[in-house]
């Protein structure tokens, strides 16, 4: 566990996360949540969970953006929250 | 010690390009010349960060270290191959759409136009 | 309400930080966790037991057989669930925008070819997580989840009925219960042999091995049928959210 890489990726986390949860625009919103998942998967990768860090970066952002991304296709991409 | 120093360099290389890269995405004014700034040198960064590591694991030579650099030169062919072929697809998608001039918001948009008109 | 809400977010991420001072530190050998005795058996004996140098792998599909079966099938549920929301009648409004906007995309040729080169690379690459979970981090879940991607990836590139021409939805479906049912039967197989329920080392009576080497078989048989569920899911759920459970058209 390296601090100042551990400092940078909960930063970068914690900016994801408000963006995300900001935007009004909801691909975009999907997209950095897209981000917030690849950076826990190597917040994982560093506190040396590979397996945990192997199934987010599968999961987190491989499939669970792209099913969000076609159930705003198929919905609105506006939001008024 | 040559292999520090080409080590070093590639990672030198590929950082240089890739500040291009992030310099080009914030400053370029439209989607396509952005995603030009961006597609061109992401590939090529990447792939010189992932040689540079690779030359790094060249230090001792067994059998475990070269397997992880075969590991990374597959890496590699799979980024060689991905990179190019999804900026063309982000690029034709933006081209069908027709529409996406700009992606800055407006207010910043009029004041670079008044900015150029002075 | 939003200022009451962050009012809300603001104490309670004061308290978890004013909580997390109390936290043992990371990788704390004398950390109440990492004291009680199953842990520590864990650690030692996990290797001499079933043969398998990934512990986590050990701990899911052994140790943990019974939460790994159920997790199995909440993912089967899910997958039920949204193919059973989407198929209802949908909203008029709905419907007179999928007739007007699904005309069929054409197939971009530089997309099409180099999709064609990966896919089955991508696939190969799965088995091999798959396979190899015993050595390497990987194992059903992940493996599972690739080999749905590269047929998403497919879906993607050229059109979606592309890939329901692979897999249709019925087969999908299908494959998906026949996951469980191989993860399902190999522990009704280790009742029929004698032993308890997933108990892998009764598979030595049908294996010329002994139960240790039995105990890392039965993981991988168990690893292979998360893999089924898990890939068959992954594309029948994407195939229905993207378009909206009628199968044509797509994203």
């Amino acid at each position: 566990m390296i601090w100042q890489f551990d400092l940078i990726i909960l930063g970068l986390l914690i900016v994801a996360a408000v963006l995300s949860l900001r935007s009004t625009d909801l691909l975009s919103a999907t997209m950095i949540f897209g981000v917030y998942s690849f950076l826990m998967c190597l917040l994982w990768a560093e506190m040396a969970a590979v397996d945990v860090a192997f199934t987010e970066a599968a999961v987190g952002a491989g499939a669970s953006t792209m099913f969000l991304v076609s159930t705003v296709y198929n919905t609105t991409r506006k939001s008024s929250d | 010690m040559i292999l520090n120093l080409v080590c070093g360099a590639l990672l030198t290389i590929g950082v240089i390009i890739f500040f291009g890269a992030v310099i080009g995405v914030l400053r370029f004014p439209d989607f396509y010349s952005r995603m030009h700034a961006a597609g061109i040198s992401d590939t090529m960064s990447t792939n010189c960060l992932l040689i540079a590591f690779a030359v790094y694991q060249l230090h001792d030579l067994s059998w475990p270290n070269l397997l992880v650099v075969g590991k990374i030169f597959f890496i590699i062919a799979f980024i060689s191959l991905t990179g190019p072929t999804s900026t063309h697809a982000l690029m034709h998608a933006g081209y069908q759409r027709r529409n996406i001039t700009s992606s800055r918001p407006r207010k910043k948009r009029k004041r670079a136009l008044t900015e150029e008109e002075a | 309400m939003k200022t009451l809400g962050a009012i809300a977010v603001i104490i309670t991420g004061a308290l978890l930080l004013y909580a997390s001072e109390d936290f043992p530190s990371w990788g704390d050998p004398h950390s109440p966790a990492n004291q009680y005795r199953v842990s520590s058996h864990y650690v030692q004996n996990s290797f001499g037991e079933t043969s398998v140098p990934n512990m986590v792998t050990a701990i899911l599909a052994d140790y943990r057989g019974y939460d790994t079966l159920f997790e199995t099938v909440v993912i089967f549920t899910a997958g039920i669930a949204i193919i059973a929301i989407l198929r209802g009648p949908i909203d008029k409004r709905v419907r007179l925008r999928l007739a007007s906007e699904r005309k069929m995309r054409e197939t971009n040729l530089i997309l099409a070819q180099t999709s064609r080169i990966l896919v089955p690379v991508i696939q190969l690459f799965a088995l091999y997580v798959i396979a190899h979970g015993h050595h390497s981090p990987g194992g059903g879940f992940q493996g599972g989840v690739i080999f749905g991607a590269s047929l998403i990836l497919l879906a993607l590139s050229f059109q979606l009925q592309t890939a329901l021409d692979r897999v249709s939805e019925k087969k999908a479906v299908t494959l998906a219960a026949i996951g469980i049912l191989i993860y399902a039967g190999i522990g009704f197989v280790c009742l029929l042999a004698g032993g308890n329920f997933l108990d892998y080392s009764a598979l030595q009576v049908l294996m010329p091995v002994g139960a240790i080497e039995a105990r890392s078989h039965g993981i991988l048989g168990v690893e292979i049928g998360v893999a089924f569920t898990v890939a068959a899911i992954m594309f029948a759920i994407y195939a229905n959210l993207s378009s909206h459970g009628r199968m044509k058209g797509g994203l």
